[in-house]
């Protein structure tokens, strides 16, 4: 390569370069050190001084002794596997679906699932507002079943807690991100030849035989990176349950994960630890550049996999 | 050519052209079960955002789409005319509701114009220069894209509060740029998270653009620079279009950065109706102006996805073809 277009990378990779240093890098760096200083309501000045790891110590009291903050580690843990379990297997049934049905009506079917992933939070956490609302069109179906009596906030309601709060986030997270899942398999579907299902049906095979020895096993990789993806993004993800939470539509504690509750300590109405927040979220930060790592190696197995867009 | 011109009649035709198009795997009966399963499946979507725009005509509160009520355009007036609550504290004029729109629009334009101006350069270099660190720095952009954006927000709001003492408590501006500061330092914040991805599909769509036209180029004597804009950038505007809409989507849906870095009296559309919710503040009788507010929101998504059904599924993992 001639020295004389050596300028060339430098110049084009500027702008993206200096948006990920300003808005990833020194960001990251100061959340890191934030941890180890006393901040509060965002006294800038205080990240000059140093309070060693009272910060983790403070946390992992917390963990120990705070029940608040057991319902957050409990919903963290149900949140996740709850919602990964929907995303996955409901992911995938949906383009198993999507795959089996005459493309104009699949078409249609899948773009209306990717709906409450193209739709702005706060619309989509409105419609649950409605959806789940004391007097709401669920709490209207549960009293049609004989389930229920009066109008009641599901979410709220001790009788129902913790579950009710929990089926609410896992519900409304379920569906923006079993889209994903869907849109990834169903691409992978299309993908085996043709003859392979040709030849499984002339010799006989029925559906579930399809679905288990042929569509299973040759996507394999694709549902281990969307499992990793996901379980990464519901890690991290916290904007649907910020308005759930907000709004009163759940329960705080139990509509309250490991990064929302990073998100409140740090922008709370009521709390401005940015300390104790940013303790919190440097353990998030080690998961998520392990499991970052992680679906980088699954793809580098599977080529011809792009990486992806979507939050959730 | 001859293959494009019978793929695209037999787009145009539809079904028509059927003998192009593959046939299902299973039969009639097995299809209309599926379609009942899956319409039994997709209920709360459809029921819900049908509520949500039923609701907004509605006289009364009603709660789901069975229920009875009167067509009415009264809380879309009530809406434009700034009328949402019944104490004076919340009426607001209907200047406040243009200008609501107008910032939601800031964000996504501004974001739109930042996601492009720092991806498409990006992407031209990772896919066509060669230089050290060219594969690190690929799989870089994947890892930041993974990142917790919860971990990210405390150093980047830390950063716009120092900005903001040094510049404004500081003295070096009047506080009449306040606003304009909070807008840029929220527009480009909000982009930076877009960058990586879009960065990825942009490389795809220049590695598709054969070596062959930019050798005629450079060969020809045009400068890298001026290849770029002249020559590669105008054989992927489908893939800028692309990036673009999914830019002012995430612009214009943006919540949190929002409600973080936009004072109250700056609202954009999602954080009105954060606002008018949370604390479960608002009186029951307004949420059907809400409803009216929502719907509004919703029109640009429910145009991108009836005009970009195609583009939306290809790219909604990045597979995008060009």
């Amino acid at each position: 390569m001639p020295g004389s277009r050596s300028w060339a990378p430098a110049l084009f990779l500027s702008i993206m370069g200096f948006l990920v240093v300003a808005f990833y890098l020194l960001p990251l760096l100061l959340t890191v050190w934030a941890s180890f200083t006393p901040i509060r309501d965002w006294r800038v000045e205080s990240l000059g001084k140093s309070v060693g790891l009272d910060n983790y110590r403070r946390l992992f009291y917390l963990i120990r002794h705070d029940p608040d903050m057991g319902k957050v580690l409990e919903t963290t843990v149900v949140f996740v596997s709850g919602t990964l379990l929907v995303n996955v297997v409901g992911g995938f049934l949906l383009a198993v679906a999507a795959f089996l049905l005459d493309e104009r009506v699949s078409l249609g079917f899948r773009l209306l699932w990717l709906l409450p992933r193209m739709t702005p939070v706060a619309v989509f956490g409105l419609l649950w507002y409605y959806f789940f609302h004391g007097n709401g069109m669920f709490v209207h179906f549960l009293q049609a079943l004989g389930l229920l009596e009066g109008p009641t906030w599901i979410g709220q309601d001790q009788r129902f807690l913790p579950w009710g709060a929990w089926f609410i986030i896992i519900f409304v997270n379920g569906l923006v991100g079993v889209s994903y899942g869907m849109i990834i398999f169903y691409s992978a579907f299309k993908s085996i030849p043709r003859d392979i299902y040709m030849a499984a049906l002339v010799d006989g095979a029925r559906l579930r035989d399809i679905i288990l020895k042929i569509m299973v096993p040759l996507t394999r990789w694709h549902i281990i990176f969307v499992t990793v993806w996901q379980l990464l993004s519901l890690l991290t993800t916290y904007a649907h349950l910020y308005v759930l939470v907000e709004w009163r539509v759940v329960d705080k504690w139990y509509g309250m994960t490991w990064s929302l509750y990073v998100f409140e300590t740090a922008f709370g109405s009521t709390v401005s630890d940015q300390a104790l927040a940013a303790a919190a979220a440097v353990i998030l930060i080690v998961v998520g550049i392990g499991l970052g790592l992680a679906t980088l190696r699954i793809m580098g197995f599977e080529r011809e996999l792009k990486p992806v867009r979507g939050d959730i | 050519m001859m293959r494009g011109a019978l793929s695209l009649a037999s787009r145009l035709l539809g079904r028509r052209g059927g003998r192009l198009e593959e046939a299902p795997l299973t039969g009639r009966g097995f299809q209309a079960i599926l379609v009942l399963a899956l319409l039994a499946a997709s209920l709360p979507i459809i029921l819900s955002y049908t509520l949500l725009v039923e609701l907004s005509f509605s006289s009364t509160l009603i709660m789901s789409p069975f229920q009875k009520t009167q067509f009415t355009l009264e809380n879309w007036r009530l809406f434009l005319e700034g009328k949402l609550a019944p104490t004076a504290a919340r009426i607001y004029s209907p200047a406040y509701i243009r200008s609501m729109i107008v910032n939601t629009l800031i964000v996504a334009a501004g974001v739109t114009v930042v996601v492009i101006a720092a991806s498409a350069p990006a992407a031209y270099a990772l896919s066509r220069l060669r230089f050290r660190f060219r594969a690190a720095t690929l799989r870089f952009l994947i890892l930041l894209h993974a990142f917790p954006g919860v971990a990210l927000i405390i150093g980047v709001y830390a950063v716009y509060v120092y900005l903001y003492k040094r510049l404004f408590v500081g003295g070096l501006l009047p506080k009449e740029y306040l606003l304009l500061y909070s807008f840029a330092y929220v527009i480009v914040a909000r982009a930076s998270l877009e960058v990586p991805m879009s960065t990825w599909i942009l490389k795809g769509f220049f590695d598709r653009v054969p070596w062959e036209v930019e050798w005629a180029a450079l060969v020809d004597g045009a400068s890298r620079l001026r290849t770029f804009w002249q020559v590669m950038l105008p054989l992927i505007k489908p893939g800028l279009a692309a990036v673009a809409i999914f830019a002012f989507m995430a612009g214009w849906e943006e919540l949190i950065y929002v409600v973080v870095f936009l004072p109250r009296e700056a609202p954009t559309l999602a954080s009105f109706i954060h606002y008018q919710l949370s604390g479960g503040s608002l009186e029951a009788s307004y949420l059907p102006v809400v409803a009216a507010a929502a719907t509004v929101y919703l029109i640009p998504t429910i145009l991108f996805f009836v005009f970009t059904q195609k583009l939306l599924l290809e790219a909604a993992h990045g597979g995008l073809k060009a």
